[in-house]
């Protein structure tokens, strides 16, 4: 080999090394866990202990496998799952630990959060790795791709995978029996969006001109049709369909066709960076319609680095301080206190969920994960942050589905209106 | 090493891997094994057409991740796993054959360009045409058992190792490695470049496959063009150089160094392990060329008293030639 050939693979190799340095699609690395370890303890709790005897065989503590992306596209969101983990397991903690009949005491939790980088992949293969270590369930990350390794591979290990932030409903149709995720799905997502629209605006002033921005993927593909159906049932129409694949970072033509079209109200689910790049661009055009639904990607906190250009947009997520539900106001109060801010939207979601799985090992009263699974299955009316939770057979839950607005830099709930914490800003600033 | 000591070294390896996949249960321990075999396997028939054959493709991982979504696809969708795996490498054989003849006109550095786009295109368009997830479904998740991908990726492994033992001896592979030192005097010669590099090119890719078909029977769930992504070229890359260019053992001494280096890396710094693996991968393409055996070898050279056992270390000492 000459050293010309050297050369060109060094000079090649550093460009693969820029890209993959961007840790998105395929940037990451595949199949290595990234550990970034948070274990989350608190001292052994009080025993209350309910026999005589202790049994010898009770562990330290209960471990809870979280895989969450803290990097990559989907940090924004992991961030704000990680934090309501957290949050949880030292109020449990705090509390006095979950009580388990199989060891007649009450034991802590003890939550071990890795990283995925948001790459699937890396879901899986940490998943496994955690699957050697006595965890008594997985809670899982933020977005689809994550959670569909996730549930496939709980499925495999055959160890209770409980996820917040994924909306397809396409993951709750393939017969597992692991996986449970109360979080609001596709059909009550459209259906709701023109709910709010009609209760909202008065007749006349409608954008009834919709524009569709779907991703290509199994969500993109669920939801957009979804859209389709319920505008049409609602005397909408659907002047523009555009799909584009994720990853992608030029939207100047759909962003010209939707305006070309005249579109009223713009209804996309894009992951953060492609939703960051669509207003973006969207502000640099000088365009805006007056009604902006951005599921998921508006949800994270970065968001309003995009100033104007991302003002006055509407997402869509289970939980608001705002609803008052029990449990809220600590939450808050602490995200307040340690963020400077009200709590992100995804936080509620992510504490409900060591809610639901530290009821369910109570019920079980062990730890083992059939019963746990059968446990949470079982779930029937547990009042929870984000409200009353009781599963479907497939693994989903009926949960709010309230809605909020940016408005000056803050979230606010506006949908259901009784109980608003501002009126929806229409047409968007 | 004495030839002898060699064969009985890989037979115990052989061995205790063998035992590993039958006694052990521990998933992550099975999954390690596994990804470092299907590495081995994938920069093994890199290897083939990069350290052989002296052409350096940037593109590899279309071939793998051709063999991945066929076996996948054909799988699935309920064909038996080996006919899918015959179908997939039959597939991309066609392919490679196709792509070939106009990118092997290139040479150096235009290779190196034109494959790379190959591999950019074919993962940009696996993504808009397979955007969905392909998981497995539940009743196969609930009966999944390590012991099949286990046992077909060491099968693979073992197929790709022999492959190239054969060829590194054969007419044909000398034929290869004479194009790679000079293709103008190997063609002056009587030897047919473009021939040679035809099959170097076509049985890498083909080997590829293999171990993409190995990927898509492991992977529970993973986004279809994921296996197209330039992480596995990077990779294969990475290992070949780092274990030692155009030798046998060169790729599996640089996979388990990789595999097992990774698992290892501080969680502090993982998220910088491309740019420590990329640092690592030029240091030892400017110090030890020919990577981890040529240091294997000084060393056993140096333990035995002995010189280099052949001229070849000694022109990678010199920095003059990898290979």
């Amino acid at each position: 080999m000459r050293k010309r050939s050297l050369l060109i693979v060094l000079a090649v190799m550093a460009l693969l090394l820029a890209a993959c340095g961007n840790g998105d699609e395929g940037g990451a690395d595949t199949t290595q866990p990234s550990e970034e370890e948070v274990t989350t303890t608190a001292e052994a709790p009080e025993e209350t202990t309910t026999t005589d005897e202790e049994p010898v065989d009770a562990p330290e503590s209960i471990k809870i496998g979280a895989v969450v992306p803290l990097t990559g596209a989907f940090a924004g969101g992991g961030a704000q799952i990680e934090r309501g983990y957290v949050y949880a397991v030292e109020a449990i903690n705090d509390a006095g630990g979950v009580m388990v009949e199989e060891f007649g005491t009450a034991l802590p939790l003890e939550l071990d959060v890795r990283d995925d980088a948001s790459d699937p992949n890396q879901t899986t293969s940490i998943m496994d790795e955690l699957a050697g270590e006595d965890i008594v369930a997985y809670v899982g990350g933020f977005a689809t791709p994550v959670h569909a390794a996730g549930s496939a591979t709980a499925e495999r290990n055959g160890i209770p995978y409980l996820g917040a932030a994924t909306s397809t409903q396409a993951l709750h149709e393939q017969g597992y029996q692991y996986f449970f995720s109360p979080f609001p799905k596709s059909p009550d997502m459209a259906a709701t969006v023109f709910e709010m629209l009609n209760g909202l605006i008065p007749e006349g002033d409608r954008p009834l001109r919709v524009g569709i921005f779907q991703e290509a993927t199994d969500w993109g593909e669920e939801l957009g049709p979804l859209w389709v159906e319920e505008a049409e049932n609602n005397g909408y129409e659907v002047v523009l369909h555009e799909t584009y694949a994720p990853g992608s970072t030029d939207f100047t033509d759909i962003i010209l066709a939707a305006q070309a079209a005249d579109v009223q109200a713009l209804l996309s689910l894009p992951t953060p960076p492609d939703g960051f790049a669509i207003y973006q661009q969207m502000g640099e055009l000088g365009w805006k319609p007056p009604f902006n639904l951005v599921v998921r990607a508006a949800d994270v906190p970065t968001w309003n680095d995009l100033g104007e250009a991302g003002e006055g947009v509407v997402l869509s997520t289970p939980w608001h301080p705002g609803l008052g539900l029990p449990g809220t106001d600590e939450v808050n109060q602490r995200h307040i206190d340690e963020e400077g801010r009200p709590a992100d939207p995804v936080v509620g979601s992510a504490y409900a969920l060591i809610e639901i799985l530290v009821d369910a090992i109570e019920r079980a009263g062990t730890l083992d994960h059939d019963a746990v699974r059968d446990a949470i299955a079982a779930t029937d009316g547990l009042s929870t942050i984000i409200g009353p939770i009781t599963f479907r057979e497939d693994g989903t839950a009926e949960v709010p589905n309230p809605h909020m607005q940016r408005i000056g830099g803050a979230i606010e709930l506006i949908w259901p209106a009784d109980s608003a914490t501002a009126d929806l800003v229409y047409p968007s600033p | 090493m004495p030839r002898a000591a060699a064969i009985a070294a890989g037979l115990v390896v052989l061995a205790v891997v063998i035992s590993t996949g039958l006694i052990s249960s521990n998933q992550h321990v099975l999954t390690l094994i596994i990804q470092t075999m299907m590495l081995a396997a994938l920069a093994s028939s890199w290897n083939i057409l990069g350290g052989f054959a002296g052409q350096i493709s940037l593109g590899h991982a279309a071939f793998f991740g051709l063999g991945a979504l066929v076996t996948r696809e054909l799988w699935l969708n309920g064909m038996p796993l080996s006919l899918a795996v015959v179908a997939a490498v039959a597939t991309t054989i066609v392919a490679a054959a196709v792509v070939g003849v106009p990118m092997l006109r290139f040479r150096d550095i235009y290779f190196a360009i034109g494959t790379l786009a190959l591999g950019v295109a074919v993962f940009i368009t696996a993504g808009n045409l397979w955007p969905g997830i392909s998981s497995m479904p539940a009743e196969a998740l609930r009966n999944y058992d390590f012991t099949g991908p286990y046992f077909m990726t060491l099968g693979v492994l073992v197929a790709t190792v022999v492959v190239s033992l054969w060829l590194k001896h054969s007419k044909v592979g000398l034929g290869m490695m004479a194009v790679r030192e000079d293709e103008e005097a190997a063609t002056a010669t009587g030897v047919n470049a473009f021939a040679h590099k035809m099959i170097a090119f076509v049985l890498s890719s083909a080997l590829a496959a293999l171990a993409g078909a190995a990927f898509a029977y492991f992977s529970v769930s993973y986004f279809p063009n994921f296996a197209f992504s330039v992480i596995w070229t990077f990779e294969a890359i990475l290992v070949v150089f780092i274990g030692g260019v155009g030798t046998i053992v060169g790729p599996l001494l640089g996979s388990v160094f990789f595999i097992i280096g990774r698992d290892a890396l501080p969680a502090e710094i993982n998220e910088f392990q491309v740019v420590v693996f990329g640092v690592l991968f030029m240091v030892v393409v400017l110090l030890i060329p020919g990577g981890l055996t040529e240091a294997s070898q000084r060393l056993y050279a140096r333990t035995s008293r002995r010189k280099p056992p052949n001229a070849y270390e000694s022109k990678a000492t010199k920095g003059k030639e990898l290979v």
